[in-house]
């Protein structure tokens, strides 16, 4: 074989190579992708709370210091302990705020309004559940039945897992102290 | 050589005819995947679709002046309605009621009103929610002739903001004097813009008559008080000066949630201060959504409930007042606060107080009825009246004649309407 054309084979193989590893990249990236969206989708996305689902949280929270806060769409206070906590979590971007949210309109007819409030307020972030049509009233006795329906509710729980349950908008200072200390 | 360039050419090829679908699989999945969830609608909805009052999460009732009892419900934008001609046994087919279809607030502590005079005319007044979050606007809408046609609603509050105006409550007098009250965001819209910090709500009057011929069909707006609590509902009555006297939850200083008692007295030129009413020390930065209730009897005696989760009052409160609410009788704890006694409502008829409230034992809503039949000295025992499975409407009682009656909306299981 003549040496250009040997050289230019070279040069064939070589991008061909180059290629071939461009394309196992490719495909690895885009499959680990939708690997983590779709795992983004399915544990953030809110869900319905039952008595089931609370006793896991609880399961899986212990040991360390957590805020479960209770909102609703029709309590503007609400809105504001959400734009508290969305605060907290922008200044303090590395460490994920160890928050639960609970939407308490227990209404199909707001699913729509309620996605929008957790992008809104990038509640995405964080596990997020809804009390079920109608369920409103048992889901909110299972958590607390001293907790009459005021909004919002927040819990402090502690790292034994003990409840602390405190209704109205929050003291940024004693979120602040209870989630970042 | 040449095998070896033959297998890097195979693998080339090959590669990239497997990825360039795959990865479009995979970004139609995830996009699939997401509009799923964006889109979903869970089973239970789909039960609950069609307009039958059994769908509805709030019901509203009255009995017009011919005896005919009225239940009013929202579905679909649309006010849908139901006749009874024998106090509640059995109801006429629902009918959609002819006013074009606009959202209506029919959740909790808010839902439409109706109210009649004497001539056949109905009248619905609701808070219709607009564009931006917590703003709202009451609407009114007015028939001549019973029901068959109403007039294109129209906007009552007179400020054209895009701001809160909601929870309305109406009485309409036998001639025709419409009497609107409702929580206004205007006055806390105006200072937002000021960069100045707003709290509560205002309370706005407006007045018209569609009856008369001379009457004045521009709704009037008058401030009777602000820094209201922002979400619960207003009580009104008549006392028997035929005066508005309007009941409402208030924020006093910082954040205590009392009662507020206000009578709106003729030829007053500007309102008076409001009456606190209740002293339980509720004190929340945050929604209590429970309104209470006022009944003025025909001695001027003004009876009143109230709930209130304050560190000197928790529960449900009764308590009357002879001159207005300036000084009250001593408030006497109602219901059993371990089964979260909430929603009071009540009715004063004859010697004899109807007081109807909700409790919960964890698994069904319970509709509890208390009476005193020597004005308010001592209360009968408590009795369980009905029972709900699938949540519950807070309960009304609505007059006719002499009798009270108790209106509570159980969804998905019936609506629960019978005399005390």
């Amino acid at each position: 074989m003549a040496t250009s054309e040997t050289r230019a084979l070279d040069k064939s193989i070589m991008i061909k190579i180059i290629s071939v590893c461009l394309v196992f990249f490719m495909m690895s990236y885009s499959h680990s992708k939708a690997q983590a969206n779709s795992a983004e989708s399915e544990s953030f996305n809110p869900r319905p709370f039952s008595n089931d689902a609370f006793t896991v949280l609880k399961k899986q929270k212990l040991g360390k210091r957590w805020l479960m806060v209770l909102w609703s769409l029709d309590c503007p206070a609400c809105f504001k302990e959400l734009t508290l906590i969305q605060s907290i979590q922008k200044s303090a971007p590395n460490k994920p705020l160890n928050v639960v949210y609970i939407n308490a309109d227990d209404s199909d007819e707001v699913s729509f309004e309620r996605r929008q409030v957790l992008a809104d307020y990038e509640m995405n972030l964080f596990e997020n559940f809804y009390f079920a049509e109608g369920q409103g009233d048992k889901s909110r006795y299972h958590i607390d039945p001293s907790w009459y329906g005021e909004l919002p509710r927040s819990y402090f729980v502690d790292e034994a897992g003990k409840f602390h349950g405190k209704s109205g908008l929050l003291d940024k200072a004693l979120i602040n102290q209870w989630l970042l200390k | 050589m040449k095998s070896f360039q033959k297998l890097l050419n195979f693998t080339f090829i090959f590669l990239v005819t497997a990825w360039l679908p795959n990865s479009q699989a995979v970004m139609l999945k995830h996009e699939h995947r997401e509009m799923k969830t964006k889109q979903e609608k869970p089973a239970s909805s789909s039960k609950c679709l069609n307009a039958a009052i059994s769908c509805a999460k709030t019901v509203t009732s009255a009995f017009a002046p011919n005896g005919d009892l009225w239940r009013l419900w929202v579905h679909q934008d649309k006010l849908i309605a139901q006749v009874s001609k024998d106090n509640g046994y059995t109801f006429s087919k629902h009918k959609v009621l002819a006013i074009p279809a606009e959202k209506i607030s029919a959740r909790n502590e808010n839902r439409p009103k109706i109210a009649f005079d004497k001539a056949g005319g109905i009248y619905l007044s609701w808070a219709t929610p607009r564009e931006k979050k917590y703003t709202s606007d009451v609407r009114f809408s007015y028939s001549s002739d019973y029901g068959k046609t109403f007039t294109q609603p129209i906007t009552v509050n007179n400020d054209n903001l895009l701001a809160g105006h909601s929870f309305n409550e109406m009485l309409v007098s036998d001639n025709g004097d419409v009497s609107i009250v409702w929580l206004d965001g205007r006055l806390s819209h105006q200072l937002r813009a000021q960069g100045k910090k707003s709290k509560g709500s205002a309370l706005y009057l407006a007045k018209a008559n569609f009856k008369n011929r001379n009457g004045n069909r521009i709704f009037t707006n008058q401030q009777l008080a602000n820094d209201t609590c922002v979400c619960c509902r207003i009580a009104m009555d008549y006392n028997q000066q035929g005066e508005l006297a309007i009941f409402w939850r208030h924020i006093y200083g910082d954040n205590i949630r009392e009662f507020a008692l206000l009578t709106l007295e003729q030829d007053e030129v500007k309102p008076k201060q409001p009456y606190q009413v209740s002293h339980d020390h509720w004190k929340i930065n945050g929604c209590p959504h429970q309104g209470g209730a006022i009944s003025i009897d025909e001695e001027n005696r003004y009876h009143m409930v109230w709930f209130n989760q304050g560190n000197v009052g928790k529960g449900i409160f009764y308590a009357s007042s002879d001159d207005q609410g300036k000084t009250m009788t001593k408030p006497i704890s109602i219901g059993d606060l371990s089964a979260q006694a909430s929603h009071p409502h009540l009715n004063k008829n004859n010697d004899n107080i109807d007081i109807i409230w909700t409790e919960f034992n964890g698994a069904e809503h319970l509709l509890m009825h208390q009476k005193s039949i020597n004005n308010g000295k001592s209360f009968s025992k408590v009795k369980l009246l009905a029972k709900a499975k699938n949540g519950a409407d807070r309960p009304f009682i609505i007059k006719k004649d002499n009798v009270s009656y108790v209106s509570w909306q159980r969804p998905k299981q019936g609506h629960w309407i019978k005399a005390l």
